[in-house]
């Protein structure tokens, strides 16, 4: 049965005549002693000779000079470039390659997306997330001041000194407070 | 054009990869292990013209003081574990703690404590980006004034 | 004395029309036959014909020379055909319809095996058969009943091995006569 099985892969290549001089003379070997392959061989044969009379059949010959003409016809015709890009796109936007081609975009947004977690600052770092975020503020009665320098993206919390004297050891009076 | 079958699954298998690395980038941005916190303790005064080499990089934020003179007194650098905090001696007897609070969307959340021996001087809490800083400055010392660059970068 | 389709090819690459004219003399007839067996339609079998022949000429400055001639137009009306049973829109209905009126207006039949209504049967369930093979099973049915190709050929065609012809082939046949079995 085993043998069976392999001729009945190999009974097509054998009519087709696409099997070795000696593979072809084992396989006829066996066909001619076998009742069940015969019957393929004659089935596959008679399916062959259908086909032939279908597709042949329906040939007709084409007159060679209007053919010519119309073939003349189309090159002498200038067509336009997004005629050109069109058939270019069809041969390019294969559904296989569609298929691989959306969930690697999906996979490259995403990765765009992220980027920021690998590369910190990427986009040169003096962006809008730049300035420092200042949630609250305690002096402790002192007075303070919150600047922000849109120029150096630089947030400052500047503490002024007590004026009532607290700082009685120092040498000097401190410098007034940074002019901005 | 007629799309193949497996398509719809190629699709959903890719974007659902690619969410769950995605997704894990981002729970991993919500606990960095160490904060490298680092404090510069610099003199601004307008005794001099002198402006410390060593301080190129901070230079723009510097000039928005518009004191004349700056110097570089300290610099140190400290790992704070998360939700811990390290205390940083600053000159004049002062001390500077910073405790980490949060980390989302690429920030560090602080909270800082300037105390001049037991007394607050200031308590804020800042959120900066991750390799960003902020200046909190104003204490007296030695004729000028203290600046202090807070700075921290996620491990 | 008769020039060789790669001389002609080379006199078509300098320019000279009367060469590829030449070549659309030996091979129109033969592309129009395969189409056919895809399209099943004339007129748009005689449409993708001359587009065959119309692209062979854009780009035969870049045949290199690598696969036959014959190889090399037939893979482009191959692919042509292949695209245009794609863009199909006509319901089966329709296709048998035409198929019928194809056959029996034939007035030159090379051979005609059958005579009686059993057959007639069986040539109009096959042509529903081979339709509904997907174009490229259907592609090396028509290659090598028509044209009788080598499989080498026919992958050389169709951009496969051998091996994907022999698979497709064997395919083919063993679903044509699955739905042909009463009358095989």
């Amino acid at each position: 049965m085993k043998d069976c099985e392999n001729i009945s892969e190999s009974m097509g290549r054998w009519l087709d005549g696409e099997l070795s001089p000696a593979e072809s003379e084992s396989i006829r070997a066996h066909v001619a002693q076998c009742a069940d392959c015969g019957e393929a061989q004659r089935k596959l044969e008679k399916l062959q000779l259908a086909l032939e009379g279908a597709l042949m059949a329906e040939s007709k010959s084409i007159e060679f000079e209007p053919f010519w003409r119309a073939v003349q016809l189309r090159i002498a015709e200038k067509r336009t470039w997004y005629e050109d890009a069109l058939d270019w796109s069809r041969g390019l936007f294969t559904a296989s390659r569609a298929a691989w081609a959306i969930p690697a975009l999906i996979a490259l947004l995403l990765a765009v997306a992220s980027l920021e977690s690998y590369f910190p600052g990427w986009r040169g770092g003096a962006g809008r997330n730049a300035f420092a975020a200042v949630d609250s503020i305690d002096a402790h009665g002192r007075n303070v001041a919150l600047l922000r320098e849109y120029d150096s993206k630089t947030t400052v919390i500047w503490l002024y000194e007590d004026q009532e004297g607290e700082n009685e050891t120092a040498e000097e009076p401190p410098p007034p407070g940074p002019a901005f | 054009m007629k799309l193949p079958k497996n398509l719809r699954r190629r699709v959903l298998l890719f974007s659902l990869l690619s969410f769950i690395v995605a997704a894990g980038r981002g729970a991993a941005q919500k606990q960095p292990q160490i904060v490298q916190v680092k404090i510069g303790t610099i003199l601004a005064s307008n005794k001099n013209d002198e402006f410390d080499a060593k301080l190129k990089g901070l230079e723009n934020q510097l000039r928005v003081l518009k004191y004349r003179s700056y110097r570089l007194l300290k610099d140190e650098s400290q790992n704070v574990p998360w939700q811990g905090s390290k205390v940083f001696e600053i000159p004049g007897g002062r001390s500077l703690m910073v405790a980490l609070q949060e980390f989302q969307d690429n920030r560090i959340g602080l909270k800082v404590r300037l105390t001049e021996g037991q007394k607050p001087l200031l308590d804020t809490t800042v959120r900066i980006a991750n390799r960003g800083n902020f200046i909190l400055g104003g204490p007296p010392h030695e004729g000028g004034v203290l600046v202090l660059s807070i700075s921290a970068v996620a491990q | 004395m008769e020039l060789s389709d790669r001389e002609l090819v080379q006199k078509c690459q300098t320019g000279e029309m009367s060469a590829f004219e030449e070549l659309v003399s030996r091979y129109h007839q033969k592309v129009y036959m395969v189409i056919l067996g895809l399209l099943r339609n004339r007129e748009d079998a005689l449409e993708v014909a001359q587009e065959t022949f119309f692209r062979a000429y854009r780009k035969i400055n870049g045949f290199q020379g690598g696969s036959s001639f014959y190889t090399w137009i037939y893979r482009i009306a191959v692919n042509l055909a292949i695209d245009a049973q794609r863009r199909q829109k006509r319901n089966p209905l329709d296709f048998r319809e035409s198929m019928d009126g194809l056959l029996e207006s034939q007035d030159e039949v090379a051979r005609d095996p059958f005579a009686d209504v059993h057959d007639k049967e069986l040539r109009q369930n096959l042509t529903n058969a081979i339709n509904d093979l997907t174009p490229e099973h259907k592609a090396v049915i028509v290659l090598r009943t028509i044209e009788g190709l080598s499989y080498k050929d026919i992958g050389e065609i169709l951009g496969c091995s051998e091996g994907t012809v022999m698979s497709r082939l064997h395919y083919a046949r063993k679903k044509l006569q699955d739905k042909l079995s009463a009358f095989l």
